[in-house]
């Protein structure tokens, strides 16, 4: 990742994977953050990983 | 419940067992002798319950315990086609473009709980997880149904947290893109 704030989407999509899966640091969620205000297909993706968490998790309902 | 109803119940229980062991442990001897281990386990410890929804929870819990037991077991056996395909990174370059914007739009899925109502929707979903690459599948599995930690996970399977969160990202793109195409392209659906 580049010294500055701006992250590129494929990027992004790392973060909001690891995210799932790890704490992210700081600087990590602020760059996210940032990006996903002017990203509606990143944001659009974010919310689809947490569908299908929940939707895993209701497998055995 | 007697114990004519409880073998029932479990003997009905069987087909979903099956199914939710088959996706863990991709290997259908696995899956059946953990089966097999799981009703053996529910019938010792008889319990009474007042329906059936309770039992199924209950029994797959007991499951879960031992699909983890097996994986303990296998350990050795199943790491290293893990770290094989852990090797092979940059498998979803193909979605960004250079400047690093993504090619195909991702379509809008709309209200979980809907779609949830649906069974047809949970059968899509196992399959798309059945698609999934072996060592994918099962780290994928193990983070999100059995609910281990990342570090229990590069425990188990003798990754690295990177090769870890790499196959996670990548079978979580796998199942999304699945997902989208047996699914939310249908829609609306009756």
């Amino acid at each position: 990742m580049n010294g500055n704030w701006k992250i590129t989407c494929r990027e992004a999509h790392v973060l909001l994977s690891e995210r799932l899966d790890r704490e992210l640091g700081f600087a990590e969620t602020l760059r996210l953050r940032a990006h996903l205000l002017i990203c509606a297909v990143c944001t659009k993706v974010g919310k689809q990983m947490d569908f299908m968490r929940q939707a895993i998790r209701q497998l055995d309902r | 419940m007697d114990t004519a109803a409880l073998n029932d119940a479990l003997a009905g229980l069987r087909p979903v067992l099956f199914k939710l062991a088959r996706l863990q442990l991709r290997n259908d001897t696995w899956a059946e002798d953990v089966v097999s281990e799981t009703l053996i386990a529910a019938l010792e410890a008889a319990p009474t319950f007042a329906g059936q929804s309770q039992l199924k929870t209950w029994v797959v819990g007991i499951l879960k315990h031992k699909i983890i037991d097996c994986f303990r077991k296998a350990g050795r056996e199943v790491s290293t086609d893990a770290m094989v395909e852990a090797a092979e990174v940059e498998a979803f370059d193909e979605l960004f473009a250079p400047d690093g914007h993504r090619t195909a739009v991702p379509l809008e899925w709309g209200d979980p709980e809907e779609t949830f109502k649906r069974t047809q929707f949970f059968e899509i979903l196992q399959m798309c997880v059945d698609k999934l690459p072996p060592a994918l599948g099962r780290i994928f599995m193990m983070r999100e149904w059995l609910e281990y930690e990342t570090t229990e996970i590069c425990k188990e399977m003798g990754i690295t947290a990177t090769n870890a969160f790499v196959m996670l990202h990548r079978a979580r793109l796998r199942l999304r893109e699945c997902l989208e195409i047996n699914w939310f392209a249908g829609a609306p659906r009756t």
